[in-house]
């Protein structure tokens, strides 16, 4: 059973122009994290190699490809977390970083600290001699396309809004049992500078805990921060519920109490996952032994050897 | 009994969610108002003893007049807490730790059960007070939380008058900052408690059976630029759910945040825990797992309250039906009635 790495690209809608991209993308993310296993990594290790790539890839809204706040900038958030010692870090609101899941992993290793924000994330960043990148360089066409087009007069936000969705994650468990998560995100689209959603939220965004289990979360974020959906998911885990069971349970519950809509991957330390999600659709992918699987829509659940060419 | 047959229902049905929230509202008409307030739990010193004692004493006793004026358990906490940013013993607001440039910077968060509806703030500057802007991201904003410059560009985008940083920094604490600024502000040192991180914070219950949590600090001594603590982040300093209850949490940030400790304590209310044996089970589970001390108020939604800390001390103080109770030092726990 052991490894497994699961990775999400976000909950919501998804263009279908955009889907293949998509799918293709947590593919190669859960590939590239299991290798990781491969090369004698930790859970933590690949799950910061499975989000570095979804963050580098401009499908995602996470690194490269991140929207925009109301203002046009990129303001980014992250975080990681070990289920051993149940460290972890994280960023919010971070600018001109590449690849901020690594700068969360850094503040875990480096300081005493759990979370830092704004400037004095970035300072830290040049504290630790991570190269600073251009604004531009994070922006899409895409990403820019939509922020015009939602600062116009007759701009409908709900549906702009509807395709926002694509923050990512993984989570993992190696072969010693040790799981982890990550997970990273541009936020939503149109935020006010310096919003901070739940991926950076300990608890909300991302929880891992060796006793129970990792997840990390993906969908409207202030209703996943209402719930505290990880720890929620990983409550129900503790009480005896599967991960899947449990996934569910927390996303009914999102749902009913706050009416918001989302998705998860969820691993046990026996290697039992999940990818489960409320809303329309969520690209995730998972590598467990030879396998590869995959999805997008609900139901959807295609299996293919690793060994098939991508 | 009525808990479980809630937890069934709220998991499978929207509908039944429904007629429980009804049962509630009209079982509670009978509930009394419950204040309950912390002004941190670490090894207070003598010389600060009184000062802080005092301090949650009052600021209990503010919270309370609220409800008693037929205010919201969110009114109450916030103004409480307000009552401690205000007062400079403590570490919040005015009188807030500095960070290693010298530099106040706040975090603050607050919740309403009823709803879940949560505002909290990170690393603002110059601002007085900041619960009442996390009130303000909850009320005026689709967000949750604002950090850093953001939080202040909305502070100003409504009117919150920002004040000068040297107005927020007292003499004691640019002292003891001089002292200790050679120190690197190792995790050790926070788990001897001997560093002062005395965030504040109330929960309360109001005569609708609402409770309400807000929480409020300026952060540990020497924290680098941009550290952001338990307080704002919900479920760590804070979580308030009218199915379980309220908690404010205070200690060593980073050990309540890998332990989520406010959700944490309230798992174990909705598995059937007292409110006591629930804070005492999570703070333990805290030191276990992570080290890490601290402590803990809170107030389920029939008004049973409790404050529990695993430091050297914790000042709080809680007022229910005029009478007010208050302690600093473990199991002290002393009476005083309110002229009515």
């Amino acid at each position: 059973m052991l490894p497994v790495l699961v990775v999400h690209g976000g909950a919501g809608h998804i263009p279908e122009e955009r889907a293949e991209r998509s799918t293709a993308g947590v593919c190669s993310a859960a590939r590239a994290g299991y290798a990781v296993f491969q090369r004698g990594g930790s859970s933590m290790d690949a799950v910061v190699e499975a989000v570095t790539q979804l963050e580098n890839n401009p499908s995602f809204n996470a690194g490269c490809g991140s929207v925009l706040n109301v203002k046009g900038e990129v303001e980014m958030d992250a975080i990681v977390m070990e289920g051993k010692t149940l460290a972890s870090g994280a960023v919010c609101a971070v600018r001109n970083i590449a690849n901020p899941v690594q700068l969360a992993r850094l503040i875990m290793d480096k300081t005493s600290h759990a979370c830092l924000t704004a400037e004095g994330a970035n300072h830290f960043a040049r504290l630790m001699g991570v190269p600073e990148v251009t604004q531009e360089s994070l922006i899409t066409e895409y990403s820019r396309m939509r922020w015009k087009k939602n600062l116009t007069p007759d701009a409908n936000p709900v549906e702009c809004q509807m395709g926002k969705m694509g923050t990512v994650g993984a989570v993992a468990v190696d072969s010693e049992g040790n799981v982890a998560c990550a997970t990273s995100t541009g936020g939503i689209l149109n935020k006010m500078e310096g919003r901070v959603g739940d991926t950076p939220c300990i608890g909300c965004g991302g929880y891992a805990d060796n006793q129970s289990g990792a997840v990390s979360t993906t969908g409207h974020g202030e209703a996943i921060m209402k719930v505290t959906l990880a720890r929620h998911i990983l409550f129900h885990m503790e009480q005896g519920q599967s991960a899947e069971a449990a996934s569910d349970l927390g996303l009914a519950y999102m749902k009913s109490r706050v009416g918001g809509l989302g998705g998860v991957v969820t691993v046990d330390p026996q290697g039992n996952w999940a990818a489960r999600f409320s809303s329309k659709q969520m690209s995730w992918a998972a590598v467990q032994k030879d396998t590869l699987h995959y999805g997008l829509y609900t139901g959807e659940h295609v299996t293919k050897s690793i060994a098939e060419p991508q | 009994m009525y808990k479980y047959e809630f937890r069934e229902s709220r998991d499978y049905g929207g509908v039944i969610v429904q007629q429980e929230h009804l049962k509630i509202r009209k079982r509670s008409v009978k509930m009394t108002a419950v204040v309950v307030v912390h002004g941190g739990a670490w090894a207070i010193p003598d010389d600060l003893a009184k000062a802080s004692v005092d301090g949650v004493k009052a600021a209990a006793c503010e919270g309370f007049s609220v409800l008693k004026r037929g205010g919201s358990a969110l009114d109450a906490v916030e103004s409480a807490v307000k009552a401690l940013e205000d007062n400079t013993v403590f570490n919040a607001g005015h009188g807030a730790a500095l960070n290693m440039e010298g530099e106040v910077e706040l975090d603050a968060i607050i919740m309403d059960g009823r709803t879940l509806a949560s505002g909290a703030v990170s690393s603002v500057k110059n601002i007085a007070n900041p619960v009442s802007l996390a009130r303000a991201v909850m009320e005026k904003t689709d967000h949750i939380m604002l950090t850093g410059r953001g939080a202040n560009l909305f502070a100003e985008s409504i009117g919150v008058v920002t004040v000068p940083t040297h107005t927020l920094v007292t003499q004691y604490e640019r002292k003891e900052w001089e002292k200790h600024k050679g120190y690197v502000t190792g995790v050790m040192e926070d788990f001897n408690s001997q560093w002062a991180h005395d965030t504040v914070g109330a929960v309360a219950v109001d005569c609708a059976g609402n409770v309400a949590c807000a929480t409020s600090t300026g952060g540990i001594r020497n924290k680098m630029v941009g550290r952001v603590g338990d307080s704002p982040i919900i479920g760590c300093g804070g979580y308030a759910d009218n199915f379980s209850g309220a908690v404010s949490c205070t200690g060593h940030g980073e050990s309540i945040l890998k332990v989520t400790l406010a959700r944490l304590i309230l798992s174990h209310i909705e598995q059937g825990k007292s409110v006591e044996d629930a804070s005492q089970l999570s703070l333990r589970y805290m030191g276990e797992r992570v080290r890490g001390a601290g402590g803990a108020i809170v107030v389920s939604q029939s008004g049973r309250w409790a404050a529990t800390f695993s430091t050297e001390r914790m000042a709080w103080a809680a007022v229910e039906q005029d009478v007010l109770w208050y302690g600093l030092d473990p199991n002290e726990r002393i009476k005083e009635q309110l002229s009515q």
